[in-house]
């Protein structure tokens, strides 16, 4: 294994781009190469030195062997993990903007919050955020219809506006509450919410499921309510207690499913 | 409302010119001018006559530059010139931002410079339409002109735009009023309808008002979508609209022969913003089964609509485009001028044909007050208290000829009708010079490394 650690030196108030700072590009590296490295910020290159002092231990034949732990102020560090196939990192820091965007394998432990995009596009692997997460989450770029397909998103806190917008596959589950129009053009997947949703959840979604076990104050006019189900099972998990079914949305044909908790949203049935 | 005299004293007449105010680019003007300058517009509104007909008191007339006690003092045009290709050859996350009230030929110039330093190319669209473009790149563009609307439409929708306060000719030139090829009779042969949770100007006029909830528009749009599709509306009212109303509005809709949906900045910066529009853009998808429907956003600026064709064209991204890698990348909430001046990375500011100084949120602006800012513009505002280093520049379709694009994305070149100032220049003369001078800067550094 190798282990490659990042302490901060001092901060910028221009972020660093760390789109090329990944396991599968530095595994084969050493202390030297890490001191030579010239970090993108704005228009031009710095040493990665002057901002953080980088050890490196053990050696590692593959992305999969490197752990990256990064430590210090990570709010103006972007990219963190973008494109990554294999691998470990950890940042103990609240993190920038498309932390793990189209990463596609390995994994990435963010210890606080997280900026809008995170896992944006994401195809594979591990995403585990212990605070909340801002708009975006494991959304599409601009213009396109694929969003997230495939890996695992757990945020422990509450998520910010579209969730999941675009879901393509793969599964998000928020341990807290979730802003508007989560899962809004979702196509495949499952998106859990174990918080309170305050409206618009699924909007124009095709398929997939989103369980919401917390209180959901307005659902749209496209839904349509199905049955009610007592411990069902959702994209192959088992659920406990009554959930209200409900399929659309109707304006695109869609036959996704949003599942309620019976007991918070008796003002639904 | 007082009586004005018409104005008679006036040495020449300059016909068929076009505004330079809002997106409607009325190209039916007619400029009286006197002692090289206009001093009466016939045909324009009350806005767009008002803006032609400059207030000399407020015209920029030389460069400026602040001095260290912070006062603006007059310079020569390389001095400004030069500090300000300094300050831009120097730069690490520098923005240039405006563009909407200039030429396509400045913003070509523009491109050029952004690209060779590395810059964030921004216009308005960052605060008002921007979510609208989202929606285009998602869902489509269902779009006609402004004369297919005149000439065919009976049944025009102004959605979150009150048109006879922002574009007050609008309604007079394109929407409401005129009779066209196939609406002889004028607003007689048409039905307009007003949705706006506010009883608007607009909507006083309009046949039918619907004051749906502020922030519930998703929500309606999604109701008016299910009951094209058929469904039956489970609640009495949706975003306080009764279920009838809606039910009423969508046959309307349905059974029109050709419907036009005029949208603004009520639909694009409510709660569910980009969504809005999609919501709206698939609408017109919806009722094209039945009907005939295009969808036109309200664009403010004369040119705002042009530098996101522009940039889309040359770019691939119609705003907030950013070179700082060497390459086009765009990114809403990440290369958004509003994003990075609140975030506080920019180091170099240039603004140009806008305010930001009048219209952006404060914590934007504190940061503005903190860097340097380069203005090259016609008139004193509030960004000229914030700037270093200010550039008159000329009043592009009065002083300077230029290009610039309606709201329906129709190009319209704007003639020139008196001369500048003497101690004004062009601002493609000017951006263009910047570029030299920030080549020649860049040039040196790596000649003496």
């Amino acid at each position: 294994m190798k282990n490659i650690t990042f302490n901060q030196k001092k901060t910028s108030t221009i972020a660093l781009e760390f789109d090329e700072l990944i396991p599968d590009e530095v595994y084969t590296w050493e202390k030297s190469d890490f001191d030579k490295y010239m970090v993108p910020i704005g228009n031009s290159r710095f040493p990665l030195s002057d901002y953080f002092d980088v050890e490196v231990e053990g050696s590692a034949e593959s992305p999969a062997e490197v752990i990256m732990t990064l430590n210090g102020d990570l709010g103006r560090v972007k990219y963190i993990g973008s494109k990554m196939t294999d691998g470990h990192i950890v940042a103990n820091s609240s993190v920038d903007l498309h932390c793990g965007a189209e990463m596609s394998g390995g994994s990435i432990t963010i210890n606080g919050n997280a900026e809008s995009y995170v896992g944006r596009e994401m195809t594979g692997g591990e995403l585990e955020i212990t605070g909340n997460v801002k708009e975006f989450c494991g959304a599409s770029y601009i213009g396109d219809w694929r969003g997230m397909t495939g890996g695992i998103i757990t945020v422990h806190g509450n998520a910010g506006k579209q969730l999941g917008e675009c879901l393509t596959g793969g599964q998000i589950h928020v341990k807290g509450n979730c802003d508007i129009l989560a899962g809004i053009h979702m196509s495949k997947g499952f998106i859990q919410i174990d918080g309170n949703v305050p409206r618009s959840p699924g909007g124009q979604m095709l398929n997939g499921d989103i369980l919401i076990n917390g209180t959901l104050a307005m659902f749209l006019e496209g839904f349509d309510q199905e049955e009610i189900v007592s411990n069902p099972t959702v994209s192959g998990k088992q659920f406990n207690g009554k959930y209200i079914k409900f399929t659309g949305d109707i304006i695109r044909n869609g036959k996704g499913s949003l599942w309620l908790n019976a007991e918070k949203n008796r003002h639904l049935l | 409302m007082a009586y004005e005299e018409p104005i008679r004293d006036y040495d020449r007449i300059v016909e068929n010119c076009t505004c330079a105010f809002c997106g409607c680019n009325c190209d039916d003007l007619t400029y009286l001018v006197k002692n090289e300058h206009v001093v009466g517009v016939r045909h324009a509104c009350r806005l767009g006559a008002s803006k032609i007909m400059e207030d000399m008191d407020q015209r920029l007339l030389v460069p400026l530059i602040r001095n260290e006690a912070g006062e603006l003092v007059e310079t020569d045009w390389d001095t400004a010139l030069d500090k300000a290709a300094e300050l831009i050859a120097n730069s690490v996350r520098p923005v240039f931002y405006g563009w909407s009230e200039t030429s396509i030929e400045t913003m070509k110039q523009g491109i050029k410079l952004g690209e060779y330093v590395g810059a964030v190319l921004d216009n308005q669209a960052t605060i008002c339409h921007g979510p609208s473009l989202q929606a285009v790149q998602n869902s489509g563009y269902p779009v006609n002109t402004l004369g297919e609307v005149k000439n065919r439409a009976d049944m025009i929708v102004y959605t979150g735009s009150n048109a006879m306060n922002s574009h007050p000719r609008h309604l007079a030139r394109y929407a409401a009023f005129p009779r066209g090829y196939f609406r002889k009779k004028g607003r007689f042969d048409r039905t307009i309808v007003t949705m706006d949770p506010r009883y608007t100007d607009t909507a006083k006029m309009s046949d039918i008002w619907v004051g749906f909830n502020p922030n519930g528009d998703y929500e309606f749009y999604t109701a008016l979508r299910a009951v094209l599709r058929g469904k039956k509306l489970k609640e009495d009212k949706v975003s306080g609209i009764p279920r009838e109303t809606i039910e009423e509005l969508a046959e309307a809709m349905k059974t029109t022969e050709y419907g036009c949906l005029f949208f603004g900045l009520g639909l694009t910066h409510s709660l569910a913003k980009q969504r809005n529009i999609d919501a709206g853009i698939r609408l017109i998808q919806d009722l094209n089964k039945y009907s005939k429907w295009n969808l036109i956003p309200m664009r403010g600026h004369f040119n705002v609509n042009g530098f996101n064709i522009f940039m889309s064209f040359e770019m691939g991204f119609p705003y907030g485009v950013d070179f700082s890698r060497g390459y086009p990348r765009y990114m809403n909430g990440e290369t958004n001028t509003i994003d990075l001046l609140t975030r506080e990375e920019v180091d170099v500011f240039m603004v140009i044909a806008a305010d930001p100084g009048a219209h952006f949120p404060g914590g934007a602006n504190r940061h503005l007050a903190n860097i340097p800012v380069i203005q090259i513009d016609i008139h004193w505002g509030p960004s000229t208290e914030l700037a270093d280093v200010v550039l008159p520049g000329s009043f592009v379709g009065v002083e300077v000829a230029g290009t610039s694009y309606r709201m329906d994305g129709v190009p319209i070149y704007m003639k020139k009708a008196i001369d500048k100032p003497e101690t004004c220049r062009d601002d493609e003369w000017i951006v263009r010079e910047l570029y030299e001078r920030v080549q020649k800067i860049k040039g040196e550094k790596i000649a003496s490394k």
